[in-house]
């Protein structure tokens, strides 16, 4: 069975006419048989690494291989025909096509791929049976419950006995008792040769994955001696849409910061003289830098771990900190 | 896929069933319209055939015997009477008259010299053979016996036929040429036309033969613009059916752009979904148009003058109705198309 290999994945985007790059040279390499989760805060690029890996967003760089195929060159009715037998998807709002029954929603990929209506009714009443709702063919999604609702997404997703699935959040909507038998049948999903990615926040499912890849470097993730930096003049400090969990002070010189715009251009956001302080959001909130830092002239500056850099402001003035400091 | 395009009717059966409601009046509007055309064309048809007149000899200048008539001396169907292919020829009168106490009604009244060509066979009682007595439509609501006033001079009603109409339901009424003469002429001995049995191959100077088809288009040539208002109004009548159909459908597809999104990850081709929107507005604009039929012909009779639906109309419908789902349906298809799988990743 196929590797899933995912080399400098880039994803750029434009957002509110900046440039957002959720994704900045991801590398991950999953072996087939494994259940892989992608932790991080909303906005790390969870649903996009999946996007890209489902062949439904084709990155601005880098390289998606799903055993020989490209998936990042997947175009008309190759990449057509990889979504319908190459991989599965768990959506985290189940998505079941509300006028549809329980079965005929489990049917769709198979009416997608042409499989004869005998054949598909079977197939699909099999996995009705495998994931215990054999008795809620003739129901429509809105009179389950939504754990339920999430065993037909993941029925379906089975229905093309796709070698990966890709999941998004898909224990979001559940409480603990719908939970489990989600979590079980996910975990289930792996044992054999199939490749299993899953988006969540859920920690409930750390203990059953062979992978995790945490997509954002959280706050105070790194204990780590201040960083002295002399620049040159146009010396950038960091760039839009990269991850640090640096916070700077400027010791002398000037520091711009600018904002990179979709056409190409940039837009002043701030600048900071010595002794103020800049890129605090970032490694405070685990986010990719929402602008560019770049020294006016030659500049000296410091970068503090977010510990760090509380300890020296005090716990009591995080609130002015945000406020007071420049984006990001 | 069609089945997906099926379920989703059904379940928004209500709506679509207001949508067939709607398109299915529109669709029966526009056959009555289409039917009430056909009407003026079909009433001056049987007009001017119930006359049993194989020629019209009228005036070189005159566009026909009724509206287009230029008045000529009732004698010169004694000379057309004598020309080569006439096997009779016998004046005849055209004039629209108000009828009734009041002269709050028009009638049109035809007369010819009894005998002669002209005069319907009547459906109950007889031709008038005197003068005061009158063959009336039986639009007017005179039974033989009973009386009829025109320009205030009162007919014995000695005939009547069934349904007799011209000018878009107005009711015919069939008098002697003296009769006509007097009320219309003043008494003097002229005609409208020359009503002939057998074609003329020659005529005398100043005078010309018309068709009965050139008598029908004479009737028919003050209803060219209410006609072409009637076409005008059925051709919009469609675009208000397809637009009735499109903008549901066009909801719908808005509403559905997260099952769009979910059918397009998990592999369902584009082109399969752009045929099951087609196929919901085709089957939406079919069903329509079978109530909007069965509406149009409910609908005929009450209308206060001939509503005569052609057939090809009936056959028609259903293709035009097709391509008016297809039309419909393009700006859903659009919409469905330009969806982007990566919403189905969005949450609820």
């Amino acid at each position: 069975m196929p590797d899933l290999s995912v080399s400098d994945l880039t994803v750029e985007y434009s957002s509110g006419g900046y440039v957002a790059r959720p994704i900045d040279g991801l590398d991950l390499l999953t072996s087939a048989g494994s259940l892989t989760l992608l932790m991080g805060p909303s906005g790390c690029g969870k649903t996009t690494l999946l996007s890209c890996v489902g062949a439904m967003l084709t990155p601005t760089r880098g390289a998606v291989r799903f055993g020989d195929i490209d998936v990042t060159n997947l175009a008309g009715a190759a990449m057509t025909s990889y979504r319908q037998s190459g991989v599965g998807f768990v959506f985290q709002g189940f998505n079941l096509v509300s006028s549809l029954t329980v079965l005929e929603n489990v049917m769709v990929p198979l009416w997608a791929a042409r499989v004869p209506r005998r054949e598909a009714r079977d197939r699909a009443t099999a996995l009705l049976e495998r994931v215990g709702l054999e008795g809620r063919a003739k129901d429509r999604p809105g009179d389950l419950s939504g754990g339920q609702q999430q065993r037909v997404a993941i029925a379906r997703a089975l229905a093309m006995d796709p070698p990966m699935i890709l999941a998004d959040e898909p224990t979001a909507h559940l409480d603990y008792i719908q939970v489990e038998d989600v979590i079980r049948l996910i975990r289930e999903l792996a044992t054999g040769e199939r490749i299993v990615l899953v988006a969540t926040h859920d920690h409930r499912l750390m203990p059953l994955a062979d992978q995790i890849l945490e997509l954002s470097k959280g706050f105070g993730a790194v204990a780590r001696p201040p960083e002295r930096r002399h620049l040159a003049a146009g010396e950038e400090v960091f760039a839009q849409g990269s991850v640090s969990d640096l916070i700077y002070v400027v010791e002398s010189g000037e520091i711009e910061i600018v904002r990179e715009r979709s056409d190409g251009g940039t837009d002043p956001v701030s600048t900071s003289h010595p002794g103020q302080y800049f890129g605090e959001m970032g490694p405070i909130c685990g986010l990719p830098r929402s602008a560019t830092a770049r020294a006016v002239a030659p500049s000296d500056v410091v970068g503090y771990t977010v510990r760090d850099f509380r300890e020296q402001i005090g716990p009591s003035s995080i609130g002015s900190l945000l406020s007071e400091g420049a984006p990001q | 896929m069609l089945t997906a395009a099926l379920r989703d009717l059904q379940w928004r059966r209500r709506r679509f069933a207001v949508a067939v409601l709607g398109a299915a009046l529109v669709f029966a509007m526009t056959l009555l319209l289409t039917g009430l055309s056909n009407g003026f064309v079909e009433e001056a048809t049987r007009t001017q055939q119930a006359f049993g007149v194989d020629a019209w000899v009228v005036p070189s200048g005159a566009s026909g015997p009724f509206l287009g008539a230029t008045p000529l001396a009732a004698s010169t169907a004694t000379d057309i009477a004598a020309e080569p292919g006439v096997q009779m020829a016998s004046p005849f009168a055209y004039a629209r008259v108000a009828a009734g106490d009041d002269g709050g009604r028009d009638v049109n009244l035809f007369a010819v010299p009894p005998g002669g060509p002209g005069v319907p066979d009547p459906d109950e009682g007889r031709a008038p053979e005197r003068a005061g007595e009158v063959l009336v439509s039986s639009k007017l609501g005179a039974d033989p016996g009973e009386q009829v006033v025109l320009l205030g001079r009162t007919f014995e009603v000695v005939g009547v036929v069934d349904g007799s109409t011209a000018l878009g339901g107005v009711a015919n009424v069939f008098a002697t040429l003296e009769d006509a003469q007097a009320l219309i002429f003043s008494g003097q001995p002229i005609a409208s036309a020359i009503a002939t049995r057998g074609v003329p191959t020659s005529v005398p100077a100043g005078l010309r033969v018309a068709t009965p088809t050139d008598a029908r288009d004479d009737l028919l040539r003050p209803l060219r613009q209410p006609r072409l208002a009637v076409t005008v109004l059925a051709m919009l009548l469609w675009v208000i059916a397809a637009t009735i159909i499109g903008s549901v459908v066009y909801m719908t597809a808005i509403e559905r752009v997260r099952d769009f999104a979910v059918f397009k990850a998990v592999g369902v081709p584009t082109r399969d979904i752009g045929i099951g929107l087609v196929a919901q507005s085709v089957f939406l604009a079919l069903v329509a148009a079978l109530f909007g039929a069965i509406a149009g012909l409910l609908l005929a009779p009450l209308f206060p003058m001939l509503v005569e639906i052609p057939g090809f109309a009936f056959l028609a419908l259903p293709v035009l109705a097709a391509v008016v789902g297809v039309l419909a349906s393009v700006l859903s298809v659009r919409r469905a198309l330009s969806v982007d799988p990566t919403v189905a990743f969005r949450g609820p």
